[in-house]
């Protein structure tokens, strides 16, 4: 049996029966995406579209003075029985339109001329009936070498009415250059902003997606461990250290606003503040000293970083507070440089609006931290059962935190009826649970904290990339309403996962040798990554950071079409309206940009590396 | 002294890389550790310093067992372990100062590490380990413009920076030219002599073991199969630990 399965003649019927599935499969696909031939030669369509790739050969970029001299031809709705041609003799021209009449949009009207200079162009505009109807442009026409038009037209729609309406043929006589083409004024505005929407894009992307792409590379989080108890202390530390961050900030935010009633008071706190800072830092033991601290020492240097920080934050806000007006100011009268005026406006703005979070994001990352150590040194300090006792304590409270917080977001999605059912009373019992199953784990045990990190990192990540960023601006459309900054948003977040991922790929093909050397030097995790992996990864991020920016520079041409600024904006308007030559501008722009951005990225790549 | 007690490991795949492996190491005992390429050498010495999790048995320096050492006690006890390896895992696109000094990391301030501050005696005794190991002057240079030589002195000047008081040295050999080994096991013969560093190195040629060994523990497959002197590895002890196929060579 097993020689027959690979003899000669199985081998055939193989090959038929593949050939014959292969046929069905593009039999059914030609049916499944609708080819059709005869609709492309449809001559009406064939025209439209030779008239499309001839406005597109000749873009529109400068702006004419234009002479004409125009010849209207009357036009009757709906057509008589009999329908007749005018005909109408015109300085040595002679026009005629048969018929002169039009009853439906589907019906062809022709004109021909006879005595024009040879090659003359013009085109034909339909002047609705009404005095105050704006004509509309029906086609373009150019004359033969012997002088002679022909141009078959239909009217886009057709009014009955008694009141005069026209054809005009309007010949274009002479025409110069008096300079740019609105459409070129407004691509040059439009491209600056797509590639400035890229820049910001791509860098606020890449300072996002390096510390990222560390906790998603799986080589330096497989040796991050940890025992049960760190791991739960620190998920309870979150909660801790978002209600002192907010309580600091509102208290820093309220004392702030006090002085800043009297703004020379706040130019008087910041110096004060900033000497200060600088005293707390200079006086006394180095804060770089790396030699042991005594007890008394270290609550000395904890006390002396911990106002070192209070005070830089407490700057951070009043500078922020000082700035908004003073940008504002700026922006008035800085002239051309108006625009750094309104860069210290922004910056202020964020900082106010963000503080609150900044400082609740430092306070939750310093307590995990601190949450961590002092866990797992509580651990390994008890013994035996009353370690397993605090062990199961920690895995209630954290265990209980983090189902509180998941009803908690849920609650905002789904708004429930009665919030308790989803968040105290799960989160009680599941703590209850998992302490129990707690008692059964060995407190020293090291759990794979940094796999399970970099587990949740990399799905993130993965989801956010699936999303194309058109979607993505389509949301930010909604929340930031329409424009670039919808625009930046969208590429922000699709640079931070493209970049997350191609990163942290990048990390783990580096030498491992490096990292163990560091590591055996007894660096923590931090100083390994500084000094064995940064230096080995600078190369690729920086040839990975340009090469986003030109994907960025792209994809904005196409999230304008959804509204998200940048020249797609323009050009989709353009094109709707049937605008070729103006759209032609800017698509010439953008492959001109992309090259320019391409070859740009390719020299500073070759430099850098 | 250096107590390794009834150590195994076995990796996740199922390979036993170590058997129950039991020996001492006295302060300023030069131990070559010998054994074919996949016997456990590697992985014994980087059990020590925990580059590697052993699965059972405890390894102890003094009072501290190393073994079972955790966070931030397990830095504090690696800083005290210098190691130097065959590929001599420098960091390629830095600078030999910024490799050297990079032993100090353990020591420095974490913050002004990052931001490349080191305190001026580091940088002081960065210059006089590069010079003892005479290749000050190539200090500026970037790491992977030195030739293999140079570039296994860079990684113990590194190692000497962390003032070791065990060195344990992974085949530092294995990948020079055979005219070079000897300037390199000097200057462990010297740290192991003048400072009085316990030194723990795997090697591959029976002679430089003779040469430079104060004793010698050989392993094959993952177990011990000899703990003596150096000398007393005749013919018929080689054909033990290397199989009966094996010829001396060198």
């Amino acid at each position: 049996m097993k020689q027959n399965k690979n003899g000669p003649r199985w081998r055939l019927l193989r090959n038929i029966l593949l050939m014959v599935f292969g046929f069905l499969l593009y039999a059914y696909a030609v049916q499944a995406t609708e080819v059709n031939l005869r609709r492309p030669l449809e001559p009406q369509r064939q025209e439209n579209l030779v008239n499309m790739l001839r406005d597109l050969a000749r873009p529109e970029l400068f702006a004419y003075e234009t002479e004409t001299r125009s010849v209207h031809l009357t036009l009757r709705t709906p057509c008589p029985d009999q329908p007749l041609a005018t005909q109408r003799p015109s300085e040595g021209r002679l026009i005629t339109l048969n018929p002169n009449c039009a009853t439906t949009p589907q019906d062809r009207l022709t004109l021909v001329g006879e005595g024009f200079p040879v090659f003359a162009r013009g085109s034909l505009r339909w002047h609705p009936p009404g005095d105050d109807a704006t004509p509309r442009q029906l086609t373009t026409f150019r004359a033969d070498a012997q002088g002679n038009v022909n141009v078959t037209f239909t009217l886009p729609d057709v009014r009955i009415s008694d009141e005069p309406q026209t054809i005009e043929v309007r010949e274009l006589v002479g025409q110069r250059i008096i300079g740019l083409s609105s459409a070129s004024i407004v691509t040059w505005e439009r491209i600056l902003e797509t590639i400035f929407m890229a820049l910001v894009a791509s860098t606020i992307g890449t300072l996002i997606a390096v510390p990222l792409s560390f906790i998603a590379a799986r080589n330096l989080m497989e040796t991050v461990k940890g025992s049960l108890g760190n791991i739960m202390a620190t998920i309870i530390a979150i909660p801790i250290g978002s209600l002192v961050g907010g309580l600091v900030a509102s208290f820093l935010n309220q004392t702030t606003l006090q002085i800043m009633t009297q703004p020379v008071l706040g130019v008087g706190a910041v110096v004060a503040g900033a000497a200060a800072a600088w005293g707390l830092i200079v006086f006394g033991r180095s804060l770089l000293d790396s030699r042991p601290l005594t007890g008394s020492e270290r609550i000395v240097t904890q006390v002396r970083l911990a106002g070192v920080v209070l005070l830089t934050l407490f700057n951070l806000l009043l500078l922020a507070y000082l700035g908004l007006p003073a940008g504002d100011w700026l922006r008035d009268n800085l002239g051309f440089f108006g625009f750094l005026g309104n860069l210290v406006y922004v910056l202020s703005d964020f900082t106010r609006l963000l503080f609150p979070s900044l400082v609740g994001l430092a306070a939750i990352l310093m307590a995990m931290s601190l949450g961590s150590r002092y866990g797992d040194e509580a651990i390994r300090r008890l013994e035996g059962t009353s370690a397993r006792l605090l062990t199961a304590l920690l895995t209630f409270g954290g265990t209980a935190v983090f189902i509180y917080g998941i009803g908690l977001g849920l609650n905002w999605l789904y708004q429930f009826e009665n919030l308790d059912n989803w968040t105290t009373s799960p989160a009680l019992i599941g703590g209850a649970v998992a302490a129990l199953l707690s008692l059964a784990v060995p407190t020293e045990k090291q759990l794979p904290l940094g796999m399970t990190l970099y587990a949740v990192v990399r799905a993130i990540l993965n989801t956010l990339r699936s999303i194309e960023p058109i979607i993505l601006a389509v949301i930010f459309v909604i929340w930031v309403g329409l424009g670039p900054f919808a625009g930046i948003m969208a590429l922000t977040i699709h640079s931070i996962a493209d970049l997350g991922k191609l990163f942290s790929e990048e990390v783990e093909n580096i030498a491992d040798g490096p990292i163990e050397a560091i590591t055996a030097t007894g660096a923590n995790k931090m100083q390994t990554i500084v000094f064995a992996v940064v230096p080995q990864i600078i190369p690729p991020y920086i040839s990975f950071i340009f090469y986003r920016w030109d994907i960025n520079v792209r994809l904005s041409t196409i999230i304008g079409f959804v509204g998200g600024g940048g020249i797609g904006y323009v050009l989709q308007q353009n094109v709707n309206l049937l605008l070729y030559r103006r759209a032609s501008v800017m698509i010439i722009a953008i492959a001109l940009v992309v090259s320019l951005l391409d070859y740009v990225s390719a020299r500073l790549r070759n430099r850098l590396i | 002294m250096l107590r390794v007690k009834n150590l195994s490991k076995v990796y996740d795949d199922g390979t036993v890389a170590l058997r129950d492996v039991s020996f001492e190491v006295p302060d300023g005992e030069f131990l070559t550790i010998i054994g074919l390429s996949g016997s456990g050498k590697s992985t014994l010495l980087r059990c020590i310093n925990r580059l590697i999790e052993p699965t059972e048995g405890e390894i102890w320096w003094n009072d501290t067992k190393l073994s079972h050492v955790t966070g931030e006690e397990l830095r504090r006890a690696r800083r005290k372990i210098g190691m130097i390896f065959q590929h001599f895992n420098l960091v390629d696109r830095s600078t030999v100062l910024t490799n050297v000094l990079s032993g100090r990391l353990g020591y420095v301030n974490p913050i002004a590490s990052v931001f490349g501050r080191f305190p001026k005696n580091d940088l002081e005794q960065a210059y006089r380990n590069l010079e003892r190991v005479g290749i000050r002057e190539k200090a500026q240079n970037r790491a992977d413009e030195l030739s293999g030589g140079q570039r296994q002195r860079v990684g113990i000047a590194r190692a000497l920076m962390q003032e070791p008081e065990v060195m344990l040295a992974d085949e530092p050999v294995a990948s020079l030219d055979p005219a070079l080994a000897h300037s390199i096991m000097r200057y462990l013969q010297q740290i192991n002599r003048e400072d009085g560093i316990t030194v723990l190195c795997s090697l591959h040629f029976l002679d430089l073991v003779q040469q430079y060994g104060t004793r010698a523990i050989a392993l094959n497959e993952g177990q011990l199969v000899f703990d003596g002197l150096p000398r007393e590895i005749d013919d018929e002890r080689f054909k033990d630990i290397y199989g009966q196929e094996a010829e001396r060579i060198g």
